[in-house]
């Protein structure tokens, strides 16, 4: 199984609604990881895929290759679901 | 000043006897050509002028001091052995804090011979000659000034021990680089405090130009480093309308020319200049009124100018490819050619990017910088660029005003930091943090010493920085940006995990973390001192040779393993900022790519390097090339680097370094490449640049492939 990644910042309006997402995948056994770009670690990982906007989600299968991702954008679960079946 | 005091031997005698003689007859030798009597109460009025002890103790110290050039018998005295004598006593008395006040700046005599016979490899734009001597001389007292005057003891230390660098330290009394606009000038003519002639705005390009140069020099004499002139082809253009195509070709030879020409004004050293231009005509830019002869408005938009500007960008392309009068590269002014949306929207971008992709590849001139996205960017001076905000798109409807600067440059040795770490990501993280405060006390130090050279405004020594042509100081402090270098990030993460940042993906994100906790940092400290502190990628060109040096010496265990070079013959380096390794293959795309991950958290604009060596890819490659690094990566600026040799004897020059010139064969000859973010002669570099040189993977292999 590959891994959800959630990239937010605090005070960003839509960041919510993505943490939200994260939390009902990870509740279904999906391993999910949040970051937050205000601390090194996550600014850190931000930088390494790139992310410019808040909130980004990224889905990465078994061998980290992206496989889906969202920028600045939230998705709808089951589009996410889609691509985690 | 040297002052020489003689004692004959009868005085000596009555002195022996009479201890407390004042009276000494003697002879008192002096810089300006007078003769002085010996009066010990010179010694007290120093003491009481320029240190905060109370007058007993300096007649005290008067006293023994005269007392002991009495008992020893010497034959003849100096005023310096005479200040260090009272600096002796103020020590044996703990006045520590005296003895500082107290100190004498200069040089050994030995130092002086050496200065005047050899050339200052610290900078290797700087040629040698009585003009560098008097440079490296006047740098030399300023840096010591510096370090016991304007910055606390444990900033000073820590420059000196090196764990930061306190950058252009002999340029204490000026900001360190700026930005300008020429719109300045073309308004407000050449109207400069001190100067002999005021001369109104220019009627003729030519003469725009003129003043142009001559504004140039007078802000080198007012800045440390690189001077850069934004949109010069946008804002040259209602001067080129009319003009031959001849004569904008001669207009923009001249520019060139004039700006890379040598012995102008500053120790003989060319000029630092970034000219920035721009295929486009940049959003901000394109409804505001343009300034045209005689500095009056042409009752025209920029973007009306749009193809002279094209025309006056075009001929500078044409003769940077050209080279100077021996086919050399010109040095300066560098050339930042900016990349944007509108740059692939704007008609002609394929004809140009190819011309600016051919001097790239043939010459190496151009600095192909991308700013993605809506937001414009400006590059201010060096690697120092900055999103324009709200108050800056304002300031860009009256150019004039759109002028900045960076007050100062302090960089971290990032991999000390990680040999006192010993592997603990908490000792690590901590120290890097202490060091930042430090640099930021740096700053405040030498912000509060500038502010108080600016209070004395057009009376001071800062006089061209507080001229109010337009209302408000010509240096604008409140813009002023604070930098905060890094150097050696390739081997501190290679001592703390292992493994160097190209070699794992684990030792890459261990880099982009500490980055990312430096880029955080600055912002906290930007709100705390109200302050804009920025991170920078050091071009470190004598940086990251002091401190390997310091390092092999201070922690040699440590750095003997990560440390770049050759150590036996002292051609030592750490990587540059955060690059990768120099000598490893990588794709040059790759290295693009994962160099640009870096960039977008700093903030004060970043460089990749591609070597060329001797190859010479196409300019269709090239030109793909820069498509690829604009849409898929994040990197902010790059430049080609070819290597050249000249020939003193025949004039002439080829690609590729050699012993001999393959023209006629002559050993006079001059390696030519760029050392950090410039081209210059390799005989003028440090040696841990010349070990670095050494090192350099020029990417044959992929541009023989075309994939550059």
């Amino acid at each position: 199984m590959g891994s959800v990644k959630i990239f937010v910042k605090p005070g960003c309006h839509f960041c919510p609604a993505a943490e939200k997402i994260g939390e009902i995948l990870k509740s279904e056994g999906f391993p999910v990881f949040h970051y937050n770009i205000e601390t090194p670690d996550g600014l850190a990982e931000a930088a390494f895929y790139s992310v410019m906007a808040t909130p980004t989600i990224i889905l990465e299968d078994e061998s980290e290759t992206t496989v889906a991702q969202w920028r600045g954008v939230v998705p709808q679960l089951d589009e996410i679901k889609s691509y985690l079946r | 000043m040297s002052t020489v005091i003689k004692l004959d031997d009868k005085l000596k005698a009555q002195m022996a006897d009479i201890l407390e003689t004042t009276d000494m007859a003697l002879f008192v030798r002096t810089s300006d050509e007078s003769m002085h009597d010996w009066e010990r109460e010179k010694i007290v009025e120093a003491l009481m002028r320029e240190t905060v002890i109370d007058r007993d103790t300096a007649i005290l110290i008067s006293k023994e001091v005269e007392a002991e050039i009495i008992k020893s018998g010497i034959k003849m005295v100096t005023a310096p052995l005479i200040r260090e004598l009272v600096n002796a006593k103020l020590i044996e008395k703990g006045l520590e804090d005296a003895r500082k006040m107290h100190t004498r700046l200069g040089m050994p005599i030995y130092d002086v011979d050496q200065l005047i016979l050899h050339p200052n490899k610290e900078n290797a734009n700087v040629p040698h000659g009585p003009e560098a001597t008097n440079l490296t001389l006047a740098e030399t007292i300023k840096k010591e000034y510096a370090l016991l005057s304007v910055f606390s003891d444990d900033v000073s230390d820590a420059h000196m021990i090196g764990d930061i660098h306190l950058h252009d330290l002999g340029f204490i009394d000026r900001p360190y680089c700026s930005g300008q606009s020429l719109e300045y000038i073309k308004k407000f003519g050449l109207n400069l405090p001190n100067s002999l002639s005021m001369a109104k705005p220019a009627k003729h390009p030519e003469v725009l130009l003129a003043h142009m140069v001559k504004f140039a020099a007078a802000l080198q004499s007012h800045f440390a480093g690189a001077i850069g002139w934004d949109a010069i082809n946008i804002f040259f253009a209602p001067y080129i309308e009319g003009l031959s195509d001849k004569d904008v070709k001669q207009l923009a030879q001249m520019l060139i020319f004039e700006f890379s020409q040598q012995a102008v004004a500053r120790g003989g050293q060319a000029i630092f200049t970034d000219i920035n231009l721009y295929w486009e005509v940049p959003k901000h830019f394109e409804d505001v009124e343009a300034i045209g002869p005689g500095g009056e408005f042409t009752g025209r938009k920029y973007s009306e100018y749009i193809h002279h500007s094209h025309r006056f960008v075009k001929a500078l392309f044409e003769v940077y490819m050209e080279g100077d009068g021996s086919g050399r590269p010109f040095f300066f002014p560098k050339p930042l050619v900016h990349i944007t949306e509108k740059f692939f929207k704007t008609e002609g971008h394929e004809e140009f990017l190819n011309l600016i992709s051919e001097v790239a590849a043939e010459k190496g001139n151009t600095y192909f910088v991308f700013d993605r996205g809506e937001t414009a960017k400006i590059s201010e001076c060096c690697r120092l660029s900055f999103k324009l905000d709200e108050n800056d798109l304002k300031d860009a409807k009256q150019p004039w005003r759109m002028r900045y600067c960076a007050l100062q440059n302090v960089t971290l040795n990032l991999p000390r930091i990680a040999y006192k770490a010993k592997g603990d990501d908490a000792r690590l993280f901590a120290e890097i943090y202490r060091l930042m405060e430090l640099a930021a006390k740096a700053h405040r130090q030498k912000k509060d010493f500038i502010e108080k050279l600016l209070s004395h405004k057009e009376k001071g020594p800062l006089a061209l920085l507080t001229m109010e042509r337009d209302g408000i100081p010509y240096l604008r402090m409140h813009r002023a940006t604070f930098l905060m270098g890094m150097l050696g990030l390739n081997e501190m993460v290679q001592y703390h995990t292992g493994y160097q940042m190209h070699e794992s993906k684990e030792a890459f994100k261990f880099g982009l973390k500490v980055i990312a906790h430096m880029k955080l940092i600055t912002d906290r400290l930007s709100k705390t001192y109200g302050m804009r502190f920025v991170l920078e990628q050091t071009p470190a060109e004598s940086t990251a040779y002091r401190f390997a040096k310091l390092d092999i010496m201070r922690y040699p265990k440590e750095a003997k393993d990560v440390i770049k070079g050759d150590i036996s013959n002292n051609e030592i380096y750490y990587t540059n900022s955060t690059y990768l390794n120099n000598s490893v293959e990588i794709n040059p795309i790759e290295r693009v790519r994962q160099e640009g991950l870096f960039h977008p958290m700093i903030e004060a604009g970043s460089l990749t390097h591609v070597w060329l060596g001797e190859a010479k890819p196409s300019a269709s490659s090239l030109s793909n090339f820069i498509k690829k690094v604009f849409r898929f990566t994040l990197n902010d600026q790059i430049a080609f680097s070819p290597e050249f040799t000249t020939c003193n004897s025949c004039g002439r020059t080829s690609r590729g370094l050699s012993d001999t010139c393959v023209y006629c064969g002559s050993s006079d000859v001059d390696g030519i490449t760029r050392i950090t973010g410039y081209f210059t002669k390799i005989s003028s570099w440090n040696k841990g640049k010349l070990g670095e040189l050494k090192d350099r993977y020029r990417n044959k292999a992929f541009i023989n492939q075309g994939e550059i």
